[in-house]
């Protein structure tokens, strides 16, 4: 089979050259080259937002209503008052968990489209191992649920990282298989063997040893809110990610088979070992996600207790450029959309699903990332003509 | 060069040069993104001859004969065809007006049949159905005419190079080609298929064709081309015809100064025996056997090199000893540990060091840093890591140590290994294989695509591993690489081992020979593994 | 029960379920063969689905639903091909980015249409005097195309019953499917159109050298992707279930593209994977009526489709081989 994609002549800088033919010259162009990359690499994410707001509104205005007290109102219900911020941090604490899982898995060059049923076993997990350890000190319990979710999420992905490592067999698919798969198999347990026999289709409250408290509980002095521990757990875990993707073999070996599995396997590298880790990493992070929201906001597992986390961590992490620092400013972001959204219904009049149509444009726009770096190189273009040495 | 090739260089009639040019490119000048490709070239190209555009890798060639033909748009100058400014925006305005072009990757659909690819994008039709019984029939009309015999009804992927090459050709003569463009067509031909290519471009030249042919290599040009045009830098430096000039004076004239064609080394005192593989057998990925029972040994302070043409077990040989590919049967031993089945970690902690044929797959992560690629492979022993978690500041150390001793030019260590020139990021895979200190070296195509300044480094550097008594396995398409590197060559047919020659004692027409198939009949039929004395008594 | 279970219904149903999965795997392997992957044929089919209702519901014609359910889709599915062919984006992100904004799109307009999310009938009408200030005649679902009597005693009248029910009992889509299948699999392999669109999918580089437009095959082929979409769309919201609900495509779209791969890329094969799959479907709404006797819960039915994907693709993945270009982004000119 001939390498199409490789093409005689447009390899920049490749030898012979006038350029090549000066060292230093080189060495701006490759600099230049860097510094071009780098400048799109930061440009897109907040371009996106911009235009993805921008679309939003034109819909908005589509529909006959006011766009501007529409965002005024999204903002209000997000940051306008303490209550408010304490949603916008409830929000995005599924949000980061499930966006670093996301990461991780981009990073080693997995879609792991079906995080959302991760979650849900993790959140079985976690309803279910939550009860049998309450009796526990909090300080042991807690740590134990989060294990427990973690591993059960890990093992819902497994079958799937088994078999692309195995066959090739497209995650994509897979794991939304099995994110169907999960979420029928939670909707039994909960109305079956799991079930309070309320008649409600849901799991026992679990006991306060095995929940994650409140800010105002252990902040006393200020208001109620909802939003609770697991938001910090969240940042810790995401300053972990970025930790071990930058300091450990594990992430390094995960980036370099995601960036280019020939290469990592020519390294030493198990390119299939790699895979079925990272997958598991991202499905142990995804169950973390449903542990926080069944630990500190519900209480109890039941059948629709996420509102799609799994698929705005798609977003998420995409926004973030997979950077898990970057993961807690756009999970932040789509945490205070999707607390703003409920006041934006109320008070314009506007559908939550408007946070849903800008999310999807902003995936779009980072993955046309083209559309950017275009308007980068034509600004640079225009500042500076290319060097051409005689 | 055989006889027959000396015979068809022969006194030619001189083409007319007040005709006017099929093929005109005037004041060309393109440019690519930190690269002037073409600065400002010229050339005429008439019927009824073929003109050799001559020069190295990046030197231009095939920018300037990919803008002929429409792939590429010109920033300056224009083209023009007998005499007319012709626009072309694309390959179908190419194509209208009669200009061909077989590129040095074939463009063929490999999962359809030759006659699909043929036709393709002119098929004969009725009502939007291919009329494949006309397109059968003009197939075989066209390769008839011109003694390109290939199978019309054969899929592509089964046919060998030399046959897809042919197939490339007659597309190109059925959208009757008037200009025929063959970028670096010998480079995947044996001696004999190049023999037998040059047979047809000399009666597609005689039947009016004009044929453009883009290569570096300066015996085929003093051979069978009518007229050379030399490019060095993106530049038109000189034209010339064969008559006029000598291998050595186009040398000059292509590399801008005196080449010495030759490495000077020291004779070869072999050492202990560092790698020994016996009766190897490797399937490749179709699960077809492409290695077929192989033995060779390598010694201490000795490079030996095996020559043959690309796709008969080269790959397989290199991926099966470090580890990319299990064997199907067969040891593989380093000094006294068998790594026949180790996986490439083991094989690189046993000691291997492997320079890819393809370094921006195998060889590099392109989105890494060079810190990182220096690292890999290593990534997981100290200095860089102890216990899972990395040592960033050693890893740093080492590449900034690494990068002045290879000389890689870059502004800093920080830079990703893809902003890195072709010449640098193969100095990059050697600095990370060579650095690693091992007892084997298998460099495999060590200067594909390298300018003449980038493979003398490269060879230098192999030729240093020899100097401290390390083992070196040499693969290359190039015999010329082979021969002037190698204490022993082995030459590889069909998966097997059919010749072996003392650096030195033989010529590229004799491993030519063996390389084809030659006197390797009685061999070929010997049942099982072929050892290595046995191949020994076969000396030429 | 198994002369219970193994009825003529069950193979109609078979083959009524299988049609929307099957008109969406045979749109993506005319998108794939192209070198797009289309990841995003959930997201086509629902908006397929939501525009034909409204578009029956504002005309008071099922026609024009049907017609607008293709341009629906078709809409989305040229935002995927301007992102993957011009953009040279990430295909498959580009088509997630496409099923997210078809769910909340849907949403979005149902809400700021009704006044209400959830479901939307055929039958209801409020929109139509909302918008067109006098009611509308209800709009009834597409019906069978032939509607011969059934039964007659006898050996003979069985034979009938069978025959009427597994080939003469479909809505008009159905038929389309079938149709499609044969169809789309001999100008695959047999016009000029299927033979460029070939080689595109393994070699565009091959096919711009001599002269096919890449960018112009991979949109239409993307485009014709869009349009079996929007049909599987409309025959699951206009023929099927006579409205529209929330996400009602439910993985149907993923299992197609499933059902392609299986099918080995071949618009016949997709179609008779697909078929599998509408079994499963069929098997498990039928075993429903039957829990009470095999006391197995209604999720585990429900879960069927879906592990019989996963099991089909851990059998057939490493053996069927995909377009050699696909999911590469193509770029013309350097």
């Amino acid at each position: 089979m001939p390498d199409h994609t490789h093409f005689d002549a447009p390899k920049p800088g490749r030898a012979g050259s006038p350029v090549e033919s000066s060292t230093d010259a080189e060495k701006r162009f490759t600099l230049e080259k860097q510094r071009t990359d780098r400048v799109i690499r930061l440009a897109t994410p907040f371009v996106s937002v911009a235009i993805a707001v921008l679309v939003g509104s034109l819909l908005v205005v589509a529909s006959g209503r006011d766009p501007v007290a529409a965002f005024a109102a999204l903002f209000q219900g997000a940051f306008g008052s303490q209550r408010a911020i304490g949603e916008t941090l409830l929000r995005s604490t599924p949000l980061m968990f499930t966006g670093l899982a996301l990461a991780w898995g981009f990073r080693a060059g997995l879609f792991n489209i079906g995080a959302e049923g991760q979650l849900f076993l993790g959140g079985l997990a976690a309803a279910y191992v939550g009860i049998q350890v309450g009796s526990l000190p909090w300080a042991i319990a807690v740590p134990v649920i989060l294990l427990a979710a973690a591993l059960s999420g890990a093992a819902w992905a497994f079958i799937p990282a088994l078999m692309k490592a195995r066959i090739g067999a497209n995650e994509v698919i897979t794991t939304m298989m099995f994110s169907y798969i999960g979420r029928y198999l939670v909707s039994y347990l909960v109305s079956g063997p799991l079930s309070d026999k309320s008649g409600i289709p849901q799991t026992a409250q679990l006991p306060p040893n095995s929940m994650l408290p409140r800010f105002n509980t252990i902040l006393p002095f200020l208001h109620p809110t909802r939003a609770h521990l697991g938001f910090v757990i969240a940042i810790v875990m995401a300053v972990m990610v970025w930790a071990a993707l930058k300091y450990t073999t594990l992430g390094f070996e995960a980036r370099a088979v995601g960036y280019n599995p020939f290469a990592s396997e020519a390294g030493g590298i198990s390119v299939g070992s790699t895979i079925i880790k990272s997958l598991c990493i991202s499905g142990a992070l995804a169950g973390l996600a449903g542990a926080v929201e069944v630990m500190g906001v519900y209480g109890r597992l039941f059948d629709s207790f996420s509102n799609g986390f799994g698929f705005t961590g798609i977003a998420v992490a995409l926004l973030a450029k997979n950077n898990p620092i970057g993961v807690i400013a756009a999970a932040l972001l789509f945490g205070a959309l999707s607390a703003g959204a409920g006041t934006m219904q109320l008070e314009a009049d506007v559908s939550q699903q408007l946070v849903a149509v800008i999310q999807a444009i902003i995936i779009f726009l980072v993955a046309a990332e083209t559309i950017v770096s275009w308007a980068v190189e034509r600004t640079r273009k225009r500042k500076a003509v290319a060097p051409v040495a005689g | 060069m055989s006889d027959d090739s000396a015979m068809l260089a022969g006194n030619r009639p001189a083409p007319v040069s007040n005709r006017t040019p099929v093929l005109s490119l005037e004041h060309i000048t393109k440019r690519f993104p930190g690269v002037l490709a073409d600065d400002d070239v010229s050339v005429d190209v008439h019927a009824g001859e073929v003109v050799a555009l001559l020069g190295e890798n990046g030197a231009g060639k095939s920018t300037l004969m990919n803008v002929a033909y429409g792939l590429l748009e010109a920033d300056g100058g224009r083209i023009l065809i007998d005499g007319r400014p012709a626009g072309i925006k694309g390959p179908r305005q190419a194509i209208a007006l009669g200009i061909g072009m077989v590129h040095q990757h074939f463009m063929l659909v490999e999962t359809l049949t030759v006659t699909e690819n043929i036709v393709l994008g002119r098929e004969p039709a009725r009502f939007g159905t291919v009329d494949m019984a006309t397109a059968r029939a003009d197939a075989r009309a066209l390769s008839e005419r011109y003694g390109l015999t290939v199978d019309p009804d054969a899929r592509v992927q089964d046919l060998s190079v030399g046959m897809q090459q042919r197939v490339e050709i007659l597309k190109a003569l059925y959208r009757k080609a008037r200009v025929l463009i063959l970028d670096e067509p010998t480079s995947v031909l044996t001696p004999q298929e190049v023999n037998e290519l040059f047979e047809i471009v000399r009666q597609l030249v005689d039947s009016g064709l004009a044929v453009v042919i883009i290569t570096h290599k300066l015996d085929e040009v003093m051979a069978f081309s009518d007229r050379i045009i030399v490019m060095r830098a993106g530049r038109l430096v000189g034209e010339t015809r064969p008559a006029d000039t000598d291998e050595t004076g186009l040398a000059k004239m292509m590399v801008g100064r005196d080449v010495v064609l030759r490495v000077d080394k020291t004779p070869s005192v072999p050492g202990e025996i560092v790698l020994s593989v016996r009766d190897l057998h490797v399937l490749d990925d179709r699960r077809l056997e492409a290695v077929r029972g192989i033995s060779l040994d390598v010694h201490e302070g000795e490079i030996v090199g095996i020559a043959g043409v690309d796709g008969n077990g080269q790959s397989q040989i290199v991926e099966a000893i470090v580890g990319l590919r299990r064997p199907a049967s067969g040891t593989v031993w380093l000094r006294d540990r068998e790594i026949t089945h180790a996986n490439p970690a083991d094989t690189i902690a046993a000691g291997v060091s492997h320079i890819p044929a393809d370094r921006q797959r195998r060889g590099l992560v392109l989105e890494f840093d060079l810190i990182e690629n220096i690292a890999l492979g290593d990534h997981r022993k100290l200095p860089y890591a102890n216990h899972g978690v990395l040592d960033r500041d050693a890893m740093r150390e080492v590449a900034r140590t690494r990068i002045s001793e290879f000389d890689i030019r870059t502004p800093s260590e920080t830079v990703r290994a893809a902003n890195l020139s072709g010449g640098n990021q193969q100095k990059l895979v050697v600095a990370r294989e060579l650095g690693r200190d091992p007892e084997l070296l298998i460099a495999a195509q060590p200067t594909r695509g390298l300018d003449v300044g980038a493979i003398e480094f490269v060879h230098r550097q192999i030729l240093g591993e020899r100097e401290r008594r390390k083992g070196i396995l040499l693969v290359s398409m190039e015999l010329e690489e082979v021969l002037s590197l190698s204490d022993r060559i082995l030459v590889l047919y069909g998966g097997r081992i059919v010749a072996e020659f003392e650096g030195g004692s033989v010529t590229e027409e004799q491993l030519g020979y063996y390389m084809t198939g030659g006197g390797g009949s009685e061999l070929a039929a010997t049942p099982g593994p072929t050892p290595p004395d046995q191949t020994r008594g076969d000396h030429a | 029960m198994l002369a219970e279970i193994l009825t003529p219904d069950l193979f109609a149903a078979a083959i009524r379920l299988a049609t929307p999965i099957a008109l969406a795997a045979m749109g993506a392997s005319i998108c794939e063969r192209s070198g797009i992957v289309n990841i995003a044929m959930e997201g086509l089919m629902l908006a397929g689905a939501f525009g034909g209702v409204i578009a029956a519901l504002l005309t008071g014609s099922i026609w024009v639903g049907l017609f607008a359910a293709i341009l629906a889709s078709c809409l989305l599915a040229a935002l995927h091909a301007f992102a993957s062919i011009n953009l040279r984006a990430d295909q498959v992100v580009s088509g997630t980015a496409i099923n997210i904004l078809a769910v909340g799109l849907t949403g979005f307009l149902v809400e700021m249409i009704f006044g209400h999310p959830g479901n939307i009938g055929l039958s209801d009408s409020a929109l139509a005097q909302q918008v067109m200030k006098h009611p509308v005649p209800m709009v009834p679902a597409l019906g069978p195309v032939f509607d011969f009597p059934t039964g007659g005693s006898g050996a003979l009248g069985t034979i009938w019953t069978w025959i009427d029910t597994i080939f003469l009992s479909y809505t008009p889509i159905a038929y389309v499917g079938i149709f499609a299948a044969v169809f789309l699999t001999w100008a695959m392999f047999r016009t000029r159109w299927g033979l460029r669109l070939r080689a595109l999918g393994e070699h565009p580089r091959a096919a711009d050298t001599v002269g096919i437009d890449v960018m112009r095959g991979r949109w239409i082929a993307v485009l014709i992707s869009g349009a079996m979409a929007g049909l599987a769309g409309a025959n699951l919201s206009l023929e099927q279930v006579g409205g529209f609900s929330d996400s009602m495509t439910n993985g149907r779209g993923f299992i197609a593209l499933a059902a392609n791969i299986f099918g080995r890329w071949i618009p016949g094969g997709g179609y008779l994977a697909s078929l599998l799959f509408g079994f499963a479907d069929a098997l498990q709404l039928k075993l429903q009526i039957f829990s009470n006797v095999i006391r197995i819960p209604p999720q585990f039915f429900l879960m069927l489709p879906y592990v019989l994907t996963v099991i089909v693709l851990a059998g057939v993945v490493g053996k069927a081989v995909a377009p050699a270009a696909l999911g590469k982004p193509y770029k013309a000119k350097g």
